[in-house]
């Protein structure tokens, strides 16, 4: 060992030392960690982060030193051998040397490595955006799915206040009171426009071919029955009620196909078909929006009448 | 075999160029042609569209309103299914913008209509709290410019070959001719609206900026 080895194991140390006193006096945790370890002849190292960029660190001073070492070394030491080529520039000459082995192995290994890259590795692993798109939203759905299968009311709740205020506020307000009539008004149920639906009939939602004549019921009988499904089916039934309850069900739940809910505001037929009633036209969310989103909706938006 | 390209530079940095490009030149051209196509069954837009996009182009709605919607799940759960490089295909220029200080509106026809774009122009924070979009309420007196716009299709069409059918083509018979399937156009979407003065300008046969730029609106999708 010459002089000018020891000198730079001796620089390593030193180096090594300062990083350690740094990291030291950070309170950076490096042994502490121990969820993964690595066992080789019965050592126990912990594996955390912290632990292997200290190793690499470690690694880098020690690396760095000895090869500065040995090339400042070959500098003052070194002569040069070999056959001069026949060529002189300007009293240079050029030895013909071999090709350094290090130097031949690598530009082999790259050749070999870009006819796999070029002909099988790019082809068959290529990255495609698009293909992440898929995989990143299906991964999701599914967890979303699995994780919101059975949810409760609470998270339902918040769920639907969140797609409210990003899909549905900026027609129907942030509080939902449909910014004073400019769309439907979730807060409370108007008996005049149920009333005006009774009188006039209404196909909106195009559940059912024709829609809904107007006219089955009048007078007292009509404002009773709007006043009873604007209160939200609360109150005694008026006796007239059975009418409207062959489409919309006894309780004003809706039946498929043939009438829309009316015990509250009815979301799936809305959402999927979009709507053109007394106030204006909503168009249809069914690009926008998942079953479980609409339940997550449905149960925000009738909360906000009760 | 290539020593007169060392003699002349000129020929030399080109070719030098086509080397360099070349791997570049055979990944990226071919997807280019392949994906600029127009989708099946993709329409052009009409006329009354194009004088829309012209108004939105000249109140530089793109300044804060992107149209393209990248391919992130953040993105198309909040404004539906991420853009296709065909569906610009008849888009001179595109209008894919560069910042959203606004939301996007590449499938703004999906989710929104008529009427809540007539009273969100008049007043954009009413409708939108917090929103900072100005009123444009100029867009209801300003008449659109529809004869540009025709004689914009009938270039497209003569130039680029964009498949409009017979009834666009030169001359001032043709746009008269024409002229009526606008106006009724215009009608359609003017009867979900209530403002007065559009209601005035289209029983005069006029069309109002915004009637036009509702059009377009409603039409990307």
């Amino acid at each position: 060992m010459n002089t000018v080895t020891i000198k730079f194991l001796a620089f390593s140390a030193i180096l090594m030392t300062a990083t350690i006193s740094v990291v030291m006096s950070l309170d950076i945790e490096i042994f502490e960690d121990t969820t993964n370890t690595l066992t080789i002849f019965g050592i126990v190292i912990p594996l955390s982060i912290n632990m292997l960029t200290m190793a690499g660190a470690i690694a880098i001073a020690v690396i760095t030193s000895m090869v500065t070492g040995k090339y400042i070394h070959q500098m003052k030491t070194d002569t040069a051998t070999g056959k001069l080529a026949e060529e002189s520039w300007d009293g240079i000459g050029e030895y013909k040397n071999e090709l350094p082995s290090g130097w031949a192995y690598t530009f082999l290994g790259l050749f070999i490595w870009s006819m796999w890259y070029g002909f099988i590795g790019y082809p068959i692993n290529a990255y495609s955006q698009i293909g992440e798109y898929n995989e990143e939203v299906l991964a999701y759905n599914k967890k979303f799915e699995h994780k919101h299968k059975n949810a409760d009311e609470e998270t339902l709740k918040k769920m639907g206040e969140s797609i409210f205020s990003v899909q549905c506020s900026q027609c129907h307000g942030e509080k939902g009171d449909g910014l004073s009539g400019r769309a439907e008004d979730f807060t409370q149920k108007s008996t005049e426009s149920i009333l005006k639906i009774i009188n006039e009939g209404q196909n909106a939602l195009h559940s059912f071919p024709g829609g809904m004549p107007g006219g089955m019921a009048s007078g007292q009988d009509a404002e009773d029955i709007a006043k009873y499904v604007a209160s939200g089916f609360k109150g005694t039934e008026p006796p007239m009620y059975a009418v409207c309850g062959g489409c919309h069900g006894a309780n004003g739940e809706g039946v498929e196909m043939v009438g829309p809910r009316i015990n509250g505001f009815d979301m799936k037929n809305t959402l999927a078909k979009g709507k053109k009633g007394l106030i204006g036209e909503m168009p249809a969310f069914n690009t926008l929006i998942t079953p479980i989103q609409e339940k997550a909706l449905t149960v925000y938006i009738q909360s906000l009448s009760n | 075999m290539f020593h007169w390209l060392e003699k002349n530079p000129f020929f030399f940095a080109a070719a030098i160029s086509i080397v360099i490009s070349f791997a570049g030149l055979i990944e990226i051209v071919p997807n280019f042609t392949q994906a600029g196509r127009p989708l099946i069954d993709m329409k052009p837009r009409t006329v009354l569209e194009i004088a829309g996009k012209n108004v939105y182009m000249k109140d530089n709605c793109m300044a804060c309103h992107s149209q393209m919607i990248r391919p992130f799940k953040s993105e198309t759960d909040r404004y539906g299914a991420y853009s296709l490089s065909g569906e610009y295909a008849y888009d001179r220029p595109f209008l894919w913008g560069s910042k959203r200080t606004g939301p996007d509106l590449h499938r703004i026809g999906n989710y929104r209509t008529t009427d809540w774009h007539e009273a969100h122009m008049l007043n954009p924070p009413l409708i939108v709290p917090g929103s900072i979009m100005p009123a444009y309420d100029h867009q209801f007196v300003n008449l659109a410019d529809i004869e540009t716009a025709y004689a914009e299709a009938v270039t497209v069409k003569n130039v680029f070959h964009t498949p409009y059918g017979p009834e666009v083509r030169r001359g001032r018979e043709a746009w008269e001719a024409y002229k009526p399937t606008l106006i009724e156009e215009a009608r359609k979407i003017a009867s979900d609206m209530k403002d007065p003065r559009v209601i005035e300008a289209m029983k005069k046969g006029d069309v109002p900026e915004v009637v036009a730029l509702i059009a377009y609106m409603n039409s990307l999708k």
